[in-house]
This record gives structure tokens, C-alpha cells and sequence, in this order.
């Protein structure tokens, strides 16, 4: 994974507080997005396409904090307006600051960082965003997990005959061994089919996004357990079925711990299989299909590529779908970590604008490649009663194959 | 004025339902500035009292009886991307964000009008004609984030205005609630959709472009055009700027239908983008200035226009012609080349955080090197006293006749500005600096500003005292006072407090 998306800025370290100054580094940050003024962040943001409201989003966060720094603002004023992002770093793309020089100065724009580092201090001085009870509950029953029988979180694999050590690692986080269990089931039948020696952890340890914004130490020591479970397992190369976690790993994880293997994510590794002849899709699948990114890859991380140029290797599938560039503007509804929890009523209206959009374009199928985005649109689907089908990249790819 | 009271509050969240009225610090302090040049020293001064957002002309009647009542400045906010004050408040009050307002009402693709509500955005509506191969051609700079309400009450000036016509030739009708809270419709004639009629005064002008100071459009039926089949940008590079303004004349003299636009890059414009070569595509040294002619049309249009375009910026002129990867990478990009504050520089060239602020006046062909001369002069006197405050970033030129591409221009220097680290003292001298501008344009015959207004302090005296001397201020103070008799729509911009003393 190349440097260039891995952010780091250091006087986010420095907290903020309704009693604390904005140091000067972050008050000339702030001000380099507040400088603009002309919002193009703004017009991408699905959250503004649903509330219509520029005080959130980049611009609006960027000059809430140069406003503290002026004494205009609180940082407990933002328990409110922090709610308001996916971090799906969309404005963050958009941001002319480095559209066109990159990171030539030194100074891209971050917003996803920040909108984490005020979430962690707004709970560090008690005054929490909005609604974080709903947050706290989730992520203690993700923890409880971690602290019940290291079995069930690997039951999803109980009659698949996983090794627990390999040079190639299987990594399964607790959303998909507990609520998405097909995604790693048919990443699992797939790399088997293609003749792939690979194990599991017998205990993954917590990747919770939403702990990330608001115990960043916790979620660290869990990050170190991770990458140290999966040296002592011999990793070399290292498979993530979830996108949220692929991107913690390849920019998260790398900005405090050495990490001895290499990361891949599935719908890459399994288009080099597919390249190297390794897999086969025979079966033909007549179905009309479009493909949604998933903002964690497309957008992170620039990866869009491999899931397009496996649907398109379906045979039999009529496949339609906009640009990586224009799905930029789009979001399934439910954000990288906290946003769902933080607003429900928000994600399910971006939710339903997407399923709109893929019904336009004449669509039975919305495709995924991320468990997150199939929980939303399950849901989406189920309070709208639309007729389209969400279903994962993996499940195409199985039944294509030939696997039951 | 007095400040916003809490029965007024209450009034304000039984019209409009508490989800839409925000008293809370964030969303006041985010909407106190526009693009212009904002000394953060003053923010407090120009943060409302209260936020609103509105869904239907109903609620806008209903705000606008309640600040009558309690008399409470209204200021109109949309996309908040204009380069003039229109949507600073001057007396705090209340702000009236209309981007709520964002319905497509109609799209009618055989009398060739779409009826929206104003806080739609131009991306947004014409991301839907598309689909039926329509657009709507209006093309100011802040393209992806202006919104229809924002073009209307600042005037826009439009890109690709000398082919297809700025907003004022764009709004067929509207619907404004006055100040008072009177709903009336101004047009072309009775229909909405009828663009010409001898009936009446032409009220509509009257309500393009007056910064929010005489109500606020709540409906606007526009005008659409097929998307062209063929798009030409087509740059040339010159060895001097005085070449280049031969090479404009001679490219506006060929007549052509097709040519959406000329635009002149000067010296220092191009020595502006070659300091950052990631953010421009590499020129060799013998380009010291730049011109490009714009074709809009069916394929045979501008093949054909290509053609003369060619023989007599290449053939006749000796112009360069600069290549298709610039034809295709800066012009698409054009939306997206604003400034980033890390391309100020200080004497000693070394990185100063500057805003972009750009100052723009009418000026006709003729005059365009006077003009140049003078602005240069004075833009670079301030950068010398003022050091790491203020740069020069250069001049542009682009036609700016609706729908003929010779005769008067947008000019415009862009100027970076230290807003960051501004004092009033040095506040001071940028009001200052900015009158001197405004000044040589008057002096050249022009007007102080094509596209962004002249509500600001430096241009605002200018404006309504000199530029607008011989009777026509007078008549705005008329109009403005019967219009709106409490003085509570947008106070404070463009000197209109004085028809109330």
C-alpha cells in the first residue's frame, strides 16, 4: 500500500475542549479549508444531499473548529453537527487543497481523521455526540464478544475445516463471523475451489470502527493483537473480506505498528486468481445487475477495478453502472463506523436514494462488495419494499463458479 | 434594529417547525462569510442571530411577516459562493438559507423551460436534463456548488454567457415574496413560460442581481437548451500580452455563431500557474500569454469554425496552437482551478496562506492594457508594503456580451489575500486597495464589476456614487424604500440605509 493514503497529522494528538485553545497548526488547517469557501465538498457529501445543511461536511467542520479557535464556537456545540458524517471521504477527494496538487504542500485535506478525533473528544470531556448511547451499546456488545468463548467467533467456519496458522491468512472481523456469515463462507469455498492452502485465526480481536472513535487506545491494543495473532500464525499475506477493515489495516494500522505481511483485499486477490486462470466463471447468470462501491475502497483508497472486472466476467450478466468518479456522490446509507447508530433516519433516506438510482438504470440486482453495504440495503429493502435485490459480489461469484 | 428576541424565535419555529430554525452557534457562525475576502478579526460582527431553512414560498411569506413584525434583518443565503457580500449579514438578523428549497417543479422539453424552486442546485438540475439531453447553460466558475436562487439574486455572469446568455437572459419568470411578505410573479409576460412580451415595465431585471435587497426568489422557470453536440476550446499561446489582445480582436472579428467564448490569460496570470506546475499543464518559455477561443455547436459548426479559428490565430497571427491534452485537461477542469492557499507567496517566495480574491469589472476590448497596466501597478504596490498580505496571481479576460462574443469583457485580477492574519489596520488598505481598482475602471469606461456585484467596501461608494451617479441611485433608494418600507431585506449593502434617514 503506497504511503500517499496514509494521513497523519500530528496536532490532532493535542485535544480539543470547551476549555482548551486550538493550537496554531490546527487553527492554519482548519483555515486552508475555510480559505476555499467555495464548498465543493459540499456537493458531494450524501449526507448534504439529504439534509441541505452546510454547517456539517468538510467546509462546516473545518470552519466550526477555525470558529473555536476565533471563540465563536465550543467544542460541545458540535455534539450535534458531528453526527452528521459517513466518513466516506468523498469531500475529502474533492478538496482542491489536493485535487490538483496532491499532497504537494504537504496539506491534504483530512476529514475523516478529524471527524474521528472530535468524536473521541467530545466523549473525552463528557459532553458525547448525539445519540451515542445507541453507539456505546453496539460497541459493547462487540466487546463482550472478544471477552465470551473464542469459538463463536469462528463457528461460522465450524464445518469448513479451516487451519488456524499459513502463509495465506483468512482475516474474518465480528461483523462478518457474526451477521454476514455467507460473505466469509463464500470467500472460503471460492479460494478453496481455486486450490488456495490458507488458515484462520482461531481468535480475531476486535477491528470496531466505532471504538476506534472513541477509545483510540483500546482499539490499539486490539489492532497490536491482531497483527501480532497473525505473525505468530506465519502470515505472509494477509485476505480481509470486509472493507472497512481492509482499510484500517493498509491506513490505520500502519501509523503505529510495523506490520509484517502484506494486505490484500478478496475481489483483488481473486481477480489475480481469475487472471492466473485459477478461477472459473462458467455458469452463466442472467441476471440484471448494477454495482455499487463501496466509499471504504472507492474512496479511501482508490480501488475500483477488480469488483467491475469480475461482475463484467459473469457470463450471462447485464451489467450497468456509473463511473468510480460519480459514485463518489454516493453512500449505501451506512457510513464507515458510527453514523448509522448516530442517524438512522438520515442513512435510510441515503439508502433509499441509492436504491432509486440503481432502479433507474433498469437493475434487479444491486451488487456490493462490502458486508456493511449488504446489511443497509437488507434493510433498505425491507422498510421500502422495493423489488431490487441486494447481493454480494461473492455469491455471483460462487454461483458462477459452480459452487453450492 | 434590535437583536432577535425569543418570542420571535418562537414565531419563527411555530412557521417553520423547530427542525428547520437553528439559534445554535455552529450553524450562525459557519454562514457569516462568502468567497469574498473575510478578515476573520470581524467574523463576530457578520454572524446571524438565527438560521432558517425554509421548504415553501408559504414559510418565506410567513418569515418575512415576523421579521415586519419584530423588524428583524432577513438575509438571503443559497449556495454562498459569490464573490460579492450578497450573503454576509451586515446586521446580523435572521438567515434565510433557501437550499430546502430544492424541488424540480417541471421539466417541459417542448416548450423548453424547467420550473424549479431556488435552492436547487445547477449540478443537481442538470444531472437531470441530461438524461433527456437538455441542459441548462449557465456556466458561472462555482459551477459544481452554485445554486439557481444564488445566480438569480447576485446577477451571475456566466462562462459560456456570449453564447447561450447570462441569467438575466436565462429566468424566463420567477416568483419573489416582496419584504412585506406579498407574493407577486415577474416575467416576460402573462405565462410563466413566455420569454418576450411588450406588456408592462420589465419588472424581472429588477429582481436579478440585487443582493438580496428587494425579497426572494421562492420559483424560477428557466430557460434550457439542447446539449451541444460538439465542444472546441482551443488555446494559443503569444509572446506577449499586447499579441494576445490582437489575437481576441481578430477571433471576435471572424463573427462566428459557434464562438461561446474568448479569453485572454496575461503574463503574470501564466507566471501565476507555472509556480505550481502540478496544477497546470507545463507551457514551453516562449508562452508568455495565452488565449483561448471556445466553440459550442453541432459537429459541421465547428468543424468549420475550428478551421477559421485555426488559420487565423496559427496561419495569420502566429499564435501556438498549445495542444488537445490542454484542451481537454483545462477546460474540463475549469470549475476546479481555484486557487489553493498555499500558492501565496511572500517577496522572498516562500509559501504565505492567501486566500483567492478576485476583482472583476466590465471593461471593452479597447481599454483591456490600460486597465491591465493600472491594476497591476496597483496590486503589485500593495504586495511591496504589504508583504506576505496580499500577491498578485494575474488577469483574465473572457468575452462577456450575451450571446456575442466581441465587444466587452469580464476582467478580472486575482489577487491573494491573508485573510488569516489580517488587523483592521491592514483590512484598512485592502478596502483601500480595492476602491483604487474600482476607480481605474470607471476611469477606463467600464463598471466596476461584471459578475460579482458591488456591494463591498471599497466598491460600494464607488458604485452607487460615481458609477451610478446620474439618477440611477437615487431611483434604487425610491424603489427600495417602497418595497420593502422597514429596511429589514439584507441591510447594509449598497448603501440603500441612506434612503431610510
Amino acid at each position: 500500500m503506497s504511503e500517499v493514503y496514509i494521513s497523519k497529522k500530528s496536532f490532532y494528538d493535542t485535544p480539543l475542549g470547551d476549555d482548551k485553545a486550538v493550537v496554531p497548526e490546527m487553527r492554519r488547517d482548519c483555515y486552508a479549508v475555510f480559505a476555499c469557501r467555495h464548498k465543493f465538498c459540499r456537493d458531494v457529501c450524501p449526507v448534504y444531499f439529504e439534509t441541505r445543511d452546510e454547517t456539517t461536511g468538510s467546509y462546516g467542520l473545518h470552519t466550526s473548529i477555525l470558529g473555536m479557535a476565533e471563540g465563536h464556537v465550543a467544542l460541545s456545540d458540535l455534539q450535534d453537527t458531528i453526527t452528521m458524517c459517513l466518513e466516506c471521504g468523498a469531500c475529502e477527494l474533492r478538496c482542491p487543497n489536493s485535487l490538483y496538487t496532491g499532497d504537494f504542500y504537504g496539506q491534504s485535506t483530512t476529514l475523516v481523521d478529524l471527524v474521528r478525533k472530535v468524536r473521541r473528544d467530545l466523549i473525552a470531556q463528557g459532553t458525547p455526540p448525539a445519540n451515542w448511547d445507541a453507539v456505546q451499546k453496539y460497541i459493547d456488545q462487540d466487546l463482550e464478544k472478544e471477552n465470551g468463548p473464542s469459538d463463536a467467533l469462528v463457528k461460522w467456519a465450524d464445518d469448513l475445516d479451516l487451519p488456524n496458522a499459513g502463509e495465506t491468512m483468512l482475516f474474518v472481523d465480528y461483523f462478518n463471523a457474526g451477521q454476514t456469515t455467507d460473505v466469509p463462507r463464500n470467500a472460503v469455498k471460492i479460494l478453496k475451489a481455486a486450490g488456495i492452502r490458507f488458515g484462520i485465526l482461531d481468535k480475531p480481536y476486535p477491528t470496531l470502527g466505532e471504538l476506534y472513535e472513541s477509545d483510540k487506545e483500546k482499539w490499539m491494543v486490539y489492532a497490536a493483537q491482531n497483527i501480532d495473532a497473525l505473525a505468530k500464525a506465519g502470515a505472509k499475506t494477509v485476505i480481509l473480506v470486509n472493507p472497512h477493515d481492509y482499510i484500517f489495516f493498509v491506513r490505520e494500522y500502519p501509523k503505529y505498528f510495523n506490520l509484517p505481511f502484506d494486505v490484500v483485499y478478496i475481489t483483488d486477490y481473486l481477480l489475480s486468481l481469475f487472471e492466473a486462470g485459477k478461477i472459473t466463471l462458467k455458469n452463466e447468470l442472467p441476471i440484471n445487475a448494477t454495482y455499487h462501491d463501496p466509499c471504504s475502497l472507492n474512496k479511501h483508497v482508490l480501488n475500483w477495478e477488480a469488483p467491475r472486472t469480475l461482475i463484467e466476467a459473469i457470463p450471462g450478466i447485464s451489467y450497468k453502472a456509473d463511473d468510480h468518479i460519480r459514485q463518489w456522490d454516493y453512500c449505501c446509507g451506512n457510513g464507515l463506523n458510527s453514523f448509522k447508530r448516530l442517524k438512522p433516519d438520515v442513512s435510510y433516506k441515503i439508502g433509499l436514494r441509492r436504491f432509486s438510482m440503481a432502479e433507474e438504470v433498469g437493475a434487479e440486482q444491486l451488487i456490493v462488495a462490502c458486508p456493511h453495504c449488504l446489511d443497509q440495503f437488507t434493510e433498505v429493502k425491507a422498510k421500502s419494499g422495493s423489488s431490487l435485490e441486494p447481493v454480494h459480489i461473492l455469491e455471483l461469484i460462487a454461483k458462477s463458479m459452480g459452487i453450492d | 434594529m434590535e437583536a432577535i428576541s425569543e418570542k420571535a424565535v418562537t414565531r419563527l419555529e411555530d412557521a417553520l417547525g423547530k427542525e428547520n430554525v437553528y439559534p445554535d452557534n455552529p450553524h450562525r457562525a459557519v454562514r457569516a462569510a462568502v468567497p469574498s475576502p473575510f478578515p476573520v478579526c470581524h467574523w463576530e460582527e457578520h454572524i446571524p442571530d438565527i438560521v432558517v431553512l425554509p421548504k415553501t414560498t408559504e414559510e418565506v411569506v410567513e418569515i418575512m411577516k415576523i421579521a415586519n413584525e419584530f423588524k428583524i434583518p432577513v438575509v438571503p443565503r443559497a449556495g454562498a459562493t459569490g464573490l460579492a457580500d450578497g450573503a454576509v449579514p451586515m446586521r446580523k438578523g435572521i438567515l434565510l438559507d433557501i437550499k430546502r428549497m430544492d424541488e424540480i417543479l417541471e421539466i417541459d422539453d417542448v416548450n423548453m423551460t424547467a420550473t424549479v424552486q431556488p435552492g436547487l442546485g445547477m449540478l443537481e438540475l442538470n444531472k437531470t436534463l441530461s438524461r433527456i439531453g437538455l441542459f441548462y447553460p449557465d456556466d458561472p466558475a462555482s459551477y459544481p456548488c452554485s445554486i439557481i436562487g444564488g445566480r438569480i439574486g447576485s446577477g451571475g455572469w456566466s462562462l459560456m454567457g456570449s453564447g447561450y446568455g447570462h441569467v438575466p437572459d436565462l429566468v424566463i419568470s420567477m416568483e419573489v415574496v416582496l419584504p412585506t411578505g406579498k407574493v407577486i410573479r415577474v416575467g416576460g409576460g402573462g405565462g410563466r413560460k413566455i420569454r418576450k412580451s411588450s406588456v408592462g415595465y420589465r419588472l424581472k431585471d429588477l429582481f436579478i442581481g440585487h443582493s438580496g435587497t428587494l425579497g426572494v426568489t421562492t420559483e424560477a422557470t428557466l430557460d434550457l437548451c439542447k446539449k451541444p453536440e460538439a465542444e472546441c476550446p482551443a488555446y494559443f499561446g503569444t509572446g506577449s500580452f499586447e499579441e494576445s489582445h490582437d489575437l481576441a480582436l481578430a477571433l471576435e472579428r471572424l463573427g462566428l455563431k459557434t464562438m461561446t467564448a474568448v479569453v485572454i490569460f496575461d503574463n503574470e496570470k501564466i507566471e501565476f500557474l507555472r509556480r505550481d506546475d502540478e496544477a497546470y499543464i507545463p507551457q514551453p518559455k516562449e508562452v508568455v500569454s495565452v488565449v483561448l477561443a471556445l466553440l459550442y455547436g453541432s459537429e459541421g459548426e465547428v468543424l468549420a469554425a475550428r478551421k477559421q479559428v485555426f488559420e487565423t490565430a496559427v496561419d495569420k497571427m502566429k499564435a501556438t496552437y498549445l495542444g488537445d491534452e490542454i484542451a481537454k485537461g483545462d477546460w474540463a477542469s475549469r470549475h476546479d482551478r481555484y486557487h489553493i492557499t498555499y500558492h501565496g507567496r511572500n517577496a522572498a517566495g516562500e509559501v504565505s496562506m492567501m486566500s483567492w480574491h478576485c476583482e472583476d469589472a466590465a471593461i471593452v476590448h479597447s481599454e483591456l492594457p490600460y486597465v491591465r497596466k493600472k491594476w497591476h501597478e496597483i496590486v503589485k504596490r500593495y504586495k511591496r508594503e504589504y508583504d506576505g498580505y496580499f500577491d498578485d496571481w494575474g488577469m483574465f479576460m473572457y468575452t462577456s456580451n450575451p450571446f456575442k462574443a466581441y465587444g466587452d469583457y469580464l476582467t478580472e485580477v486575482d489577487i491573494g489575500v491573508n485573510e488569516l492574519e489580517m488587523t483592521p489596520e491592514i483590512w484598512q488598505a485592502f478596502i483601500k486597495m480595492k476602491s483604487e481598482i474600482a476607480a481605474v475602471a470607471l476611469e477606463a469606461g467600464g463598471s466596476i464589476s461584471t459578475c460579482h456585484g458591488g456591494t463591498r467596501p471599497g466598491d460600494v461608494e464607488l458604485a452607487c456614487h460615481q458609477e451610478l451617479a446620474e439618477g440611477s441611485f437615487d431611483l434604487m433608494k425610491d424603489i427600495k424604500k417602497l418595497l420593502d418600507p422597514n429596511n429589514i431585506m439584507n441591510p447594509g449593502k449598497y448603501l440603500l440605509d441612506e434612503a431610510y434617514q
